[in-house]
């Protein structure tokens, strides 16, 4: 009788002492992130958490689940396992690989740094969270109704280096030119419409230059983003004439003046005998 | 910023530091740490493990700091034996940790940036923050070869006038910026072009908010040089000037084979300057462009009389005079011509100019003199329609009319009258369009129209290898150029793109091919444009245009490179 009871609460001790584990588990809390710093008895994450470390908190390696020779440092991976009861630390598992960010909180942990932020930031409300996702972002530019079939439509960016032909539109009609870039969400940008050249920007209707247009990628599915071009800097009349005011005599007459013609005298300065070549080395621009 | 690696990642705008980072800002603050991160477009940065700020009026310990400079808001994981905290300083005030306060939610989070090779390598780099990186005993590898250099300017600013220069166009241009500030930055450029070669050019700018001074020369290392300046000043929201001056010095003497060098005494000199000023009026602009050629700037070779031409050195006495044209032009901003919902709009504008010995002596095109000055004025319009949606297609149209009196018995009319229509065709990922185009140019001298008019090289024009072509009287001044245009937009990927367009013309006078009397546009070619994405931040841009062997002419080649964000 007497060893039977004793087998029986040997039993009891046996089941009892497997499911401890269990049970302990069950009421731990477990985060997972990046890790900043351990200083002072404390473990940083990038999340700004903070969790207290038990003295005796053991080190492993986050896939074997061993002992392991690294040493909490900024930029490991680390997974801090919590004692509820204590709200500490008791063992960190790190790792030199990106683990993805994870938590599990029992209600009653407050050593988190996280639930101190009592205080409303006015700058910071209304943000939504951007995740980086990959958005097709349209480019419609309307130009002016003038500019020539052929002319071909770039975007300058201040991240190309203000290359002035850094994204280059296609025509789609007769005012309009497009293009489609997939960016990350969260991408921010400053562009200016050109056609191809810092002497032939996008300005405004009252023909002065304008600032450069602030672009930012929204958390959605897909976005398109229309600009208008009032009018190029090179041409603020949008006369798309051959010959430009001043720009006389005209493409098909460039010798209206003909000698002899009789409609103006001969130049004192026309030597005998006809003109000399042309004059050496680059043109003037026209 | 230096640490014992500074690494930048040109395609995040990532600079990361490594090991003993130390940064010192602009109020001598010091922070010290393990890591160091700065996202350059989002303006904002991170130290983090063990970190000490030490300043005239803190010393702090602490997990990590993050410095969102847009908010100018410095939050700090300081060290504790209680409870962990969040403090939030306020610009450069030290003194009150505002512990509590709400934080970004990605406050300290370090870039991932597992698999990215950086593309400089540092010890120390200067941030200006929103405008310039300067890094100092550095390596480069743009394709994966490291290159050292003692100085590097990188440019990340939202102002683009630290780019905007007179270089002409080239094959391909590579800056490297070697000196550089908030408001300056000094650059030598790698260029080449079909002319000159491959070359080196410079360039310095000085760059405020709204206003730039550029200088630049281009080529620094051929004997034919460019000499260039910039000026552009905001003056208020409405007015604005700009100046632009450009010496062309050739710097090599026809009778010798050596380059005299960036300063020895050219053997040719001309210059342009252009000034132009724009007011912003109520729903229009006002403009005055001045324009000054000087075709000669050495003075003059004897003999005193210069009607006379001296062969050596060569002088042709037209280099004398100094053209200049001015005019004062007036724009209306669009217009809608009833009311917001109709899609009819149109844009006046008017001017007043004067062309100044533009005839014969300048050095214009033209070769025989003219009158000493041509005043003019004139007034044209666009009326247009904004695109109509009829089921899948777009349709619009635009009529461009100007007339310019001159003071000589001469007007010029033009006008431009343009239908288009495109259509998507999304299955296929193709953008298509057709229009149609005619343009009239009608020189009109009244009276003297066949005086002005006169067939130059009589009837026919028979030029050599290229056959003979009649006709030529019918053409009295008028003239009308007709152009159908096709084009399409092929977009299977992001990664391809292939843009053909071809044109058809039908020209008044009909163009004649080759030298020395050809004249006039190709009546056919086509151009097609191909753009195929190599690397996330490379894009392969070629382009060709054929023309069916117009004047000899059939492929003409042409490529580009650019990197994309």
């Amino acid at each position: 009788m007497t060893t039977r009871r004793i087998f029986t609460l040997l039993a009891i001790l046996a089941l009892c002492a497997l499911a401890l584990p269990t049970l302990a588990q069950g009421g731990l809390v477990r985060f997972t992130g990046q890790l900043l710093d351990v200083r002072d008895g404390y473990v940083y994450f990038s999340t700004g958490d903070a969790f207290k470390l038990a003295p005796d908190v053991k080190l492993l390696d986050y896939v074997t689940g061993k002992p392991t020779t690294l040493q909490p440092h900024v930029k490991l991976y680390a997974r801090a396992v919590l004692d509820p009861a204590t709200k500490q630390v008791t063992e960190l598992d790190l790792t030199p690989k990106k683990v993805p960010f994870q938590t599990v909180f029992a209600p009653d942990v407050t050593a988190a740094a996280a639930n101190t932020a009592t205080v409303v930031a006015p700058e910071l409300i209304g943000g939504k969270r951007i995740t980086g996702k990959q958005v097709p972002v349209e480019f419609l530019v309307t130009v002016p109704p003038t500019t020539a079939i052929t002319d071909v439509v770039y975007l300058a960016t201040d991240v190309s280096n203000w290359n002035p032909q850094a994204v280059r539109l296609d025509r789609v009609d007769g005012e309009r030119y497009r293009t489609v870039l997939h960016l990350a969400s969260g991408t921010k940008f400053t562009f200016r419409v050109t056609r191809g050249s810092w002497n032939s920007v996008a300005v405004g209707p009252d023909g002065l230059e304008e600032d450069p247009i602030t672009f930012f990628v929204p958390e959605t599915d897909a976005y398109s983003r229309k600009v208008t071009v009032a009018a190029w800097s090179d041409d603020r009349t949008g006369a798309p004439q051959e010959a430009q005011p001043g720009a006389v005599p005209t493409p098909f007459n460039p010798n209206p003046f003909n000698n002899g013609s009789g409609l103006f005298p001969r130049s004192r300065a026309t030597p005998p005998g006809g003109l000399p070549p042309t004059r050496p080395g680059p043109q003037n621009p026209p | 910023m230096r640490g014992r690696q500074v690494d930048f990642f040109y395609d995040r705008y990532e600079m990361t530091a490594d090991g003993d980072v130390r940064v010192q800002l602009s109020d001598g603050t010091v922070i010290r740490g393990d890591t160091f991160a700065m996202d350059l477009k989002l303006n904002r940065y991170i130290v983090a493990g063990n970190v000490h700020v030490d300043g005239k009026t803190v010393h702090l310990t602490g997990a990590a700091l993050a410095g969102y400079l847009d908010l100018d808001k410095t939050y700090f994981l300081p060290e504790t034996t209680g409870a962990p905290q969040r403090w939030t300083f306020f610009g450069s005030d030290w003194t009150d940790e505002h512990p509590g306060r709400a934080q970004p939610g990605d406050t300290f989070y370090l870039p991932d940036l597992t698999g990215l090779r950086p593309y400089i390598r540092a010890q120390r780099v200067l941030i200006v923050p929103r405008d310039v990186a300067t890094f100092t005993n550095l390596s480069i590898a743009p394709l994966g070869l490291s290159v050292p250099l003692p100085r590097y300017v990188f440019v990340f600013s939202a102002n683009s006038h630290y780019f905007e220069n007179a270089f002409a166009g080239g094959r391909f241009d590579v800056g490297i910026p070697l000196l550089g500030g908030e408001h300056s930055l000094s650059a030598l450029h790698v260029r080449n072009d079909p002319i000159d070669g491959t070359y080196l050019a410079f360039d310095q700018h000085f760059v405020w908010d709204k206003d730039y001074v550029v200088f630049a020369i281009d080529p620094l290392t051929q004997p034919q040089k460019q000499i260039n300046l910039i000026g552009y000043k905001r003056w208020s929201p409405k007015f604005e000037s700009r100046i632009f001056a450009q010496e062309t010095i050739d710097a090599q003497e026809p009778s010798v084979t050596h380059d005299l060098g960036l300063f020895g005494e050219p053997a040719n000199a001309a210059a342009f300057g252009e000034l132009d000023l724009n007011a912003g009026l109520r729903h229009s602009g006002l403009s005055f462009v001045r324009d000054n050629y000087y075709g000669y700037l050495l003075g003059y070779y004897h003999p005193p009389d210069d009607a006379a031409f001296d062969p050596d050195p060569p002088y042709d006495p037209r280099w004398r005079e100094h053209p200049t044209t001015t005019t004062l032009s007036w724009t209306e901003a669009e217009t809608r011509a009833f009311g917001r919902y109709a899609p009819l709009l149109f844009r006046l504008r008017s001017g007043v100019g004067d062309a100044h010995d533009v005839y014969g002596e300048g050095g214009f095109p033209n070769e025989q003199p003219g009158p000493e000055d041509a005043f003019y004025h004139y007034l044209g319009g666009t009326f247009y329609t904004s695109p109509i949606k009829v089921g899948r297609y777009s349709f619009s149209t635009s009529y461009d009319r100007q007339l310019e009196w001159f003071n000589t018995p001469h007007l010029l009319d033009e006008g431009d009258l343009r239908f288009a229509l495109g259509r998507p065709f999304d299955k296929q990922h193709i953008n298509a369009f057709l229009s149609y185009d005619v343009q009239t140019l009608d020189d009109k001298w009244g009276a003297l129209q066949d005086e002005a008019y006169p067939a130059p090289f009589g009837n026919t024009i028979c030029n050599p290898g290229y056959g003979c072509y009649s006709g030529q009287d019918a053409f009295v001044g008028l003239a009308t150029m007709r152009t159908w245009s096709i084009s399409g937009v092929w977009s299977p990927s992001s990664a391809f793109t292939l843009n053909v367009i071809a044109q058809r013309r039908y020209d008044f006078p009909a163009p004649v091919p080759g030298p020395p009397y050809g004249y006039g546009r190709s009546p056919e070619d086509v151009t097609a444009d191909v753009r195929i994405r190599l690397a996330p931040n490379i894009l392969l841009d070629l382009s060709r245009t054929y023309s069916f062997g117009f004047g000899g002419n059939r492929w003409n080649p042409g490529g580009t490179f650019a990197l994309l964000p």
